[in-house]
């Protein structure tokens, strides 16, 4: 292996971490929000500061491949989706974090959570995550593009249970709180989702040196 | 492609047995800066030595196929060679000053080709030193020996020297490799500058000077062209694996 072999081979590994790292955060965070009991959050928060450090080691690496072995082609491309990658997970993380603070305010949240079915929302959006990172792991064109079918219907299922949450409120006042930090938490879900897509589209680039995003679903 | 300079129709070059260049077809566009790339040996510098027919003075070398510039094959036997050769001027790795003033050196193709009026050599000394970006540098000291300048104002010296016959068409084979980063990106801007009024090849094993300099690339590997495409397309998607391997170092 040469010298800028390894390097590369380093921020793959960094980029798997941090990858997997994002994925913990999103399942603990979907583990809280399902269960009766509000979570500390303790661990959550130790494994986001992990993110944030993964996330500006990342950006050196990557500027130290630039300045020293001026990258072209497909190692080109690697690093410029690393950076990318790297900047989605981090954001993951967050709104991760974020389901996990709303989800201490949301009273009665259960038989909300229940009615509405949250449940499976929440376990697809653990499954585009598995997904997301199996792409970058993989490469493999069928994998990459599993991802954007899986965000286009969980984003048509959170817009549709928004809907019905909204009606909810409108004739039972007492779930106006809970209800719209509901809707809050699935609009977290749904972000995680997109940025999932995100991810899925730069590996895409990085495989096929053709850049998708901002294309229509229908056409990747 | 508009405006081709040099059509290449499966040219072959051979040194006695061994054959240098396999059936090379391309086309060259006009006033635009062409790179050829490839590992030593590939037969990059042997191809631009065909575009003036500089492999001529090897006695074992034979060529077949066709190379037209501007429609014309250059090696059709009633083609003069000395013609050739002053439409398209070459630039090497090594800097050639004669031991002669600055002036004599950039004057040296006119006198040959009969211009004696002293106005008239003054104007070429001027122009060619200004399209070489050295006259700045080099107007008060004309009449200085061009040894004593340092490689990278004998590099451009040399580059004046060559515009300084009006050719259509410049060769340059690793006109850099020797200079250091100041005279290099001197070398690099001057090329940038050049293609306006000229068509330019460059041989270059520095892979970011090719991506800097050119419009298009060629990459030559054992005796073939392998690839050749827009630099921004070969540095960034390259169709042929060979090509990726070689400019992402993994070659062999």
């Amino acid at each position: 292996m040469t010298h800028f072999e390894i390097e590369l081979d380093k921020l793959k590994n960094v980029i798997q971490k941090i990858g997997a790292l994002a994925e913990n955060q999103v399942n603990e965070s979907v583990k809280a929000l399902l269960s009766e009991s509000v979570a500390e959050g303790k661990e959550v928060k130790k494994v986001e500061s992990k993110i944030d450090k993964l996330d500006v080691k990342i950006d050196e690496i990557c500027q130290r491949i630039f300045a020293l072995q001026q990258p072209v082609a497909s190692d080109l491309r690697f690093i410029m989706a690393s950076l990318q990658i790297s900047n989605e997970m981090e954001r993951i993380g967050d709104l991760a974090i974020s389901i996990i603070k709303k989800n201490k305010s949301i009273k009665e949240k259960h038989d909300l959570i229940a009615k509405f079915d949250i449940a499976t929302i929440a376990r697809e959006v653990e499954v585009v995550m598995v997904k997301t990172n199996e792409c970058f792991l993989t490469r493999d064109s069928e994998v990459i593009s599993s991802v954007f079918p899986l965000n286009y219907a969980i984003k048509a299922k959170v817009d549709e249970v928004i809907g019905a949450i909204i009606n909810e409120m409108k004739t039972n006042s007492k779930v106006v709180v809970s209800g719209t930090n509901l809707v809050l938490v699935l609009k977290h879900l749904e972000r995680i989702s997109e940025h999932c897509s995100n991810i899925a589209e730069y590996v895409y680039f990085m495989v096929h040196a053709k850049i998708i995003k901002h294309e229509k679903f229908e056409d990747k | 492609m508009k405006d081709v300079k040099i059509q290449v129709n499966d040219l072959s070059l051979y040194y006695g047995e061994k054959k240098a260049l396999k059936e090379i077809s391309m086309q060259v566009p006009a006033n635009k800066v062409t790179a050829l790339i490839g590992p030593s040996g590939c037969g990059k510098s042997t191809f631009l030595r065909c575009i003036n027919r500089m492999n001529d003075l090897i006695p074992s070398v034979s060529i077949t196929g066709q190379m037209l510039v501007e429609g014309v094959d250059i090696y059709d036997k009633n083609v003069d060679v000395v013609n050739i050769r002053k439409k398209i001027g070459m630039v090497f790795q090594k800097s050639n000053p004669f031991p002669k003033s600055i002036y004599e050196n950039v004057i040296y193709g006119s006198r040959i080709n009969g211009i004696t009026d002293k106005r008239e050599l003054d104007e070429i000394v001027e122009t060619s030193l200004r399209q070489a970006a050295i006259w700045d540098e080099l107007k008060d000291r004309l009449g200085d020996s061009a040894l004593g300048l340092s490689g990278g104002q004998q590099q451009r010296l040399c580059i004046a020297r060559t515009l300084a016959v009006n050719p259509d068409i410049i060769l340059m084979d690793e006109p850099a490799s020797a200079l250091d980063p100041i005279s290099t990106s001197k070398i690099e801007e001057l090329v940038h500058e050049l293609k306006e009024k000229y068509t330019i090849l460059i041989v270059t094993h520095n892979m970011q000077q090719a991506a800097r300099v050119s419009d298009h690339t060629a990459f030559f590997y054992m005796g073939e062209l392998i690839e050749m495409g827009k630099t921004d397309a070969i540095f960034t998607k390259p169709a042929k694996k060979q090509t990726e391997d070689y400019i992402t170092g993994r070659f062999g």
